[in-house]
C-alpha cells in the first residue's frame, strides 16, 4: 500500500496527540448533524423528553462502538480504516414506517432484525460481487453525495425544516462553507487538517452574533442535566411481517454505501489501488450489521459508515485509525454527559447544512472516480444512467408519492433507495446474454492488430472489466499474434478464446504451428540486435512478465498459449 | 504509422504516430538510416503520439541508438509516457536510452 501525496496521514499512522484529538472531535461534530433522525424518530413516536435523552444517548454509544469496530487493525469484524459512522438515512423511511405501525419497540425490534440481515449480508458478498460491481458501489455513493448535499441545501434554505428561509442563515452558511474551503484548498497543516471544525466554529460564532442561536437554544444547554445514565432496553421490542421488505431493502442500501465507502478508504489509502479488497467490505459490513444489533437489543437506532467521514477525511487528508478511536471515545463520553451533547445539538441548521455541503463534495467526486474505474458499455451506461434519474424523481418531484400505494412508499420515498434498486434490478436484467467466453476466429493474412484490440476493448466494456487489465490483455493478444505469424509459421486460422469471471480475465491463443518461447530471462542487448530471433525470445519475455501467470503448450502440432489477469 | 520530420536548431526530429510492429518497424528503421547518415548527427524521436510499440519496434531503436553511439551522434528519445512508458518498463529499455519529458528538452540534450 503506498500512500497518496495529497494523505498526510495514512491509516496505520500515528499523528501528533493534538492533531489525533481534533480531527476525532471535527467528525464527531459532523456526525452530530445526523442526531437529529433519533430526535424525529422520538418525536412521531410522542416519547417522553427522557426518553428521547436515553434514545439519544444510546444512540451515541452505538456510534463509539461503531467507529472503533471499523477501524480495528486486524481480524474478522471492521474494515481496518477509519470509516466514521453515522445514524444512517438510509433506515430513514423505513423506521419512520416502523414507529408509525408500532412505535418504538417495533423500530427496535426491526433494527435487529435488519442488523442480522446485514450480518448475513457480508458473508455472502463475495459469491454477489457480480452483483454489486464497482460502478453500483460508485453510483451509490454518487447517490448519496446527492442525498447528504440534498439535506444540506434544505437546511441552508430552510425547505422543509423546522427553520423558514432566512438571508442570514444564508450568509452563515456561506461563510462556514467559505472558511472551510478555503483552509482545506490554500493551506497546508493545522488549517487544512481542521477546517471543517474550524468552519463550524466560525458558523457557531456567527450565528450566536447574528441572534440565530436563540435564548431557547441556551436554555436546552442549561436546562440538560451535567451527568446522566441512559436507560438500557426499557422500550421492549417487536416484530411485524409487514414491514420486513422495507427493512431488508434499507439494510441492502446501507450495505451498498458501506461497500462504496470502504472501496472510497481503500482508494484514499492507496495510490497504486486497482480493486475491491472484499476481506475489508465484507469485515465492514459486518461492523454495521454487530452495530445495529447492538442498537436494537440496547434500544437505538440504526447506524452505518458516513460518506460525510470518509469525505471529511480525504479533505484534510488525515485518515488514520488513531483518530477513529477518538470519535469512538468522544462518543462514550458523551454519551454521559447530555450537557455536552446538547451544545451539538443546538447546532444552526444553517452550519449543519455547510458542512453537509463540503463534505457532498468530496463524497460525489469519490463516486464518479469509482464508476470510472470500469469500462462502461451500453447497458452499463442505462444501468447507472436511468438509475441515477430515476432515484432523482423522487427528490424532484415529491408529489408523485402521494399517489402511490401506501406499501409502495418505503421503496420510492428516499432517491438513494430508489436509485439503488434500480441499478441492482438493471444490472442483474442486463447480465442476462453477456457471455462469459467469447471465440474470435484471425486469419494468419489478414490478422490486424485493430480487429483484435476492437474484440478485447468491446468484451471488456461487456463485462465491466478494469481498463488497465483489458490493456494489459490487449497488449499481449497483439504483441503475441505478431511474434507468432511472424516466427512460428502458423498453419490456417488463429482462434482466440477471451473469458472472464470478475475475479480473473483469461486469454487463450491457439493455432496449429510451432510453439512461441516464453522465456523467463530477458535477452541481451546483443541478442535483440543480432537476430529476429531475439527480437521473438523479448516478445517472449515481456508477455511473460505482463500477464499475472502464463501457460504454454504444444500437443500433436496444436500450440496455446493461457495468458491470466487477475481482476 | 505516420512519421513527420522537421529540424530546429540542428536537431533533426522524427515525430512517430500510430503503432511501431514489424509491419511498420522496417519504415521506421529506414527513416532513422536516413537521418542519422550524416556525420554527428543529432536525431530526437517524438514518440508522444505513439499508441503501441511491439519487440520488433524496440530492436530498430536498439540498433539506432548503437549506431549513433558508434558514430559519434546523439539518440534521444522524448513523449515517452502512459501506455508506452510502461512497454518500455516491461522490457527493460528505460534506462538504456536517454529519455526526456519534453520535446523542448529533447532539443536541449541533443545539443
Amino acid at each position: 500500500m503506498r500512500k497518496p501525496s495529497n494523505i498526510v496521514y495514512g491509516v496505520n499512522d500515528v499523528p501528533p496527540l493534538g492533531v489525533t484529538v481534533l480531527s476525532g472531535v471535527q467528525h464527531v461534530g459532523i456526525i452530530a448533524a445526523s442526531l437529529v433522525y433519533p430526535l424525529l424518530y422520538t418525536r412521531e413516536a410522542g416519547l417522553p423528553a427522557q426518553a428521547s435523552v436515553d434514545v439519544l444517548s444510546l444512540a451515541m454509544l452505538v456510534l463509539g462502538l461503531s467507529a472503533i469496530l471499523q477501524a480495528l487493525p486486524r481480524g474478522a469484524v471492521g474494515s481496518h480504516y477509519l470509516c466514521p459512522p453515522i445514524v444512517t438515512a438510509a433506515y430513514l423511511p423505513a423506521t419512520l414506517l416502523a414507529v408509525k405501525t408500532g412505535g418504538m419497540a417495533l423500530a427496535f425490534g426491526m433494527t435487529l432484525f435488519a442488523g442480522f440481515a446485514e450480518v448475513l449480508l457480508s458473508r455472502v458478498l463475495r459469491p454477489l460481487r457480480p452483483y454489486f460491481p464497482p460502478e453500483i458501489s460508485g453510483f451509490v455513493v454518487v447517490m448519496v453525495g446527492v442525498a447528504v448535499g440534498s439535506v444540506g441545501l434544505r437546511n441552508i434554505l430552510g425547505v422543509n425544516t423546522a427553520e423558514a428561509f432566512s438571508g442570514l442563515n444564508v450568509a452563515v452558511a456561506a461563510v462556514t462553507l467559505a472558511t472551510m474551503v478555503v483552509l482545506s484548498v490554500w493551506t497546508t497543516g493545522p488549517p487544512r487538517f481542521f477546517c471543517a471544525l474550524i468552519g463550524m466554529v466560525v458558523g457557531y460564532g456567527m450565528a450566536g452574533a447574528l441572534g440565530i442561536i436563540k435564548a431557547a437554544d441556551l436554555i436546552t444547554v442549561e436546562s440538560a442535566p451535567l451527568v446522566h445514565l441512559p436507560a438500557v432496553a426499557n422500550l421492549g421490542w417487536s416484530f411485524d411481517v409487514a414491514i420486513v421488505i422495507p427493512f431488508i431493502v434499507a439494510a441492502l442500501a446501507s450495505t451498498i454505501r458501506t461497500i462504496g465507502d470502504v472501496t472510497t478508504s481503500q482508494k484514499l489509502n492507496d495510490a497504486d489501488w486497482s480493486r475491491p479488497d472484499m476481506r475489508s467490505v465484507s469485515g465492514g459490513v459486518l461492523a454495521n450489521g454487530l452495530s445495529n444489533i447492538t442498537a436494537g437489543i440496547i434500544g437505538t437506532v440504526a447506524v452505518s459508515t458516513a460518506t460525510s467521514g470518509v469525505g471529511t477525511a480525504a479533505a484534510t487528508g488525515v485518515l488514520s485509525r488513531q483518530v477513529a478511536y477518538v470519535i469512538g471515545a468522544t462518543f462514550f463520553v458523551l454519551a454521559f454527559f447530555p450537557k455536552a451533547s446538547a451544545v451539538l445539538l443546538i447546532m444552526p441548521g444553517a452550519v449543519i447544512g455547510a458542512a453537509l455541503l463540503f463534505s457532498a463534495s468530496f463524497i460525489f467526486v469519490n463516486g464518479i472516480q469509482i464508476i470510472a474505474s470500469r469500462m462502461l458499455d451500453a447497458r452499463r451506461t442505462f444501468v447507472i444512467g436511468l438509475s441515477f434519474l430515476v432515484g432523482l424523481a423522487s427528490d424532484l418531484y415529491p408529489a408523485f408519492l402521494a399517489e402511490v400505494p401506501a406499501e409502495m412508499f418505503p421503496f420510492l420515498s428516499s432517491s438513494l433507495i430508489l436509485g439503488s434498486i434500480s441499478a441492482l434490478l438493471l444490472n442483474a436484467v442486463f447480465r442476462i446474454g453477456v457471455r462469459k467466453e467469447q471465440l474470435l476466429v484471425v486469419d494468419r493474412a489478414a490478422a490486424s492488430p485493430e480487429k483484435i484490440e476492437e474484440f478485447i476493448e468491446t468484451q471488456g466494456a461487456a463485462w465491466g472489466a478494469r481498463k488497465d487489465v483489458i490493456d494489459r490483455a490487449k497488449f499481449n493478444l497483439t504483441q503475441s499474434i505478431e511474434t507468432i505469424v511472424d516466427g512460428c509459421s502458423p498453419q490456417g486460422p488463429l482462434e482466440i478464446r477471451a473469458s472472464f469471471d470478475e475475479f480473473n480475465l483469461d486469454v487463450r491463443v491457439s493455432y496449429t504451428g510451432a510453439p512461441l518461447e516464453l522465456p523467463e530471462k530477458r535477452p541481451t542487448n546483443e541478442e535483440i540486435m543480432e537476430s529476429e530471433e531475439g527480437q521473438r525470445r523479448l516478445a517472449g519475455f515481456m508477455l511473460r512478465r505482463h500477464a499475472d501467470r502464463v501457460r504454454a503448450t504444444h500437443n500433436a502440432g496444436r500450440s496455446t498459449i493461457l495468458f491470466h489477469f487477475d481482476h | 504509422m505516420d512519421l513527420r520530420e522537421e529540424s530546429d536548431g540542428g536537431v533533426t526530429i522524427v515525430e512517430v504516430t500510430g503503432r511501431i510492429d514489424s509491419t511498420s518497424a522496417p519504415a521506421l528503421q529506414e527513416r532513422l538510416n536516413s537521418v542519422m547518415a550524416a556525420p554527428q548527427a543529432r536525431v530526437l524521436l517524438d514518440l508522444g503520439k505513439l499508441d503501441y510499440i511491439s519487440s520488433a519496434g524496440f530492436r530498430i531503436l536498439l540498433l539506432a541508438a548503437k549506431r549513433a553511439d558508434a558514430a559519434g551522434s546523439r539518440f534521444v528519445l522524448c513523449g515517452v509516457s502512459g501506455k508506452v512508458r510502461q512497454l518500455f518498463d516491461l522490457g527493460g529499455f528505460l534506462d538504456l536510452f536517454t529519455i526526456v519529458g519534453s520535446r523542448d528538452e529533447g532539443i536541449a540534450a541533443s545539443t
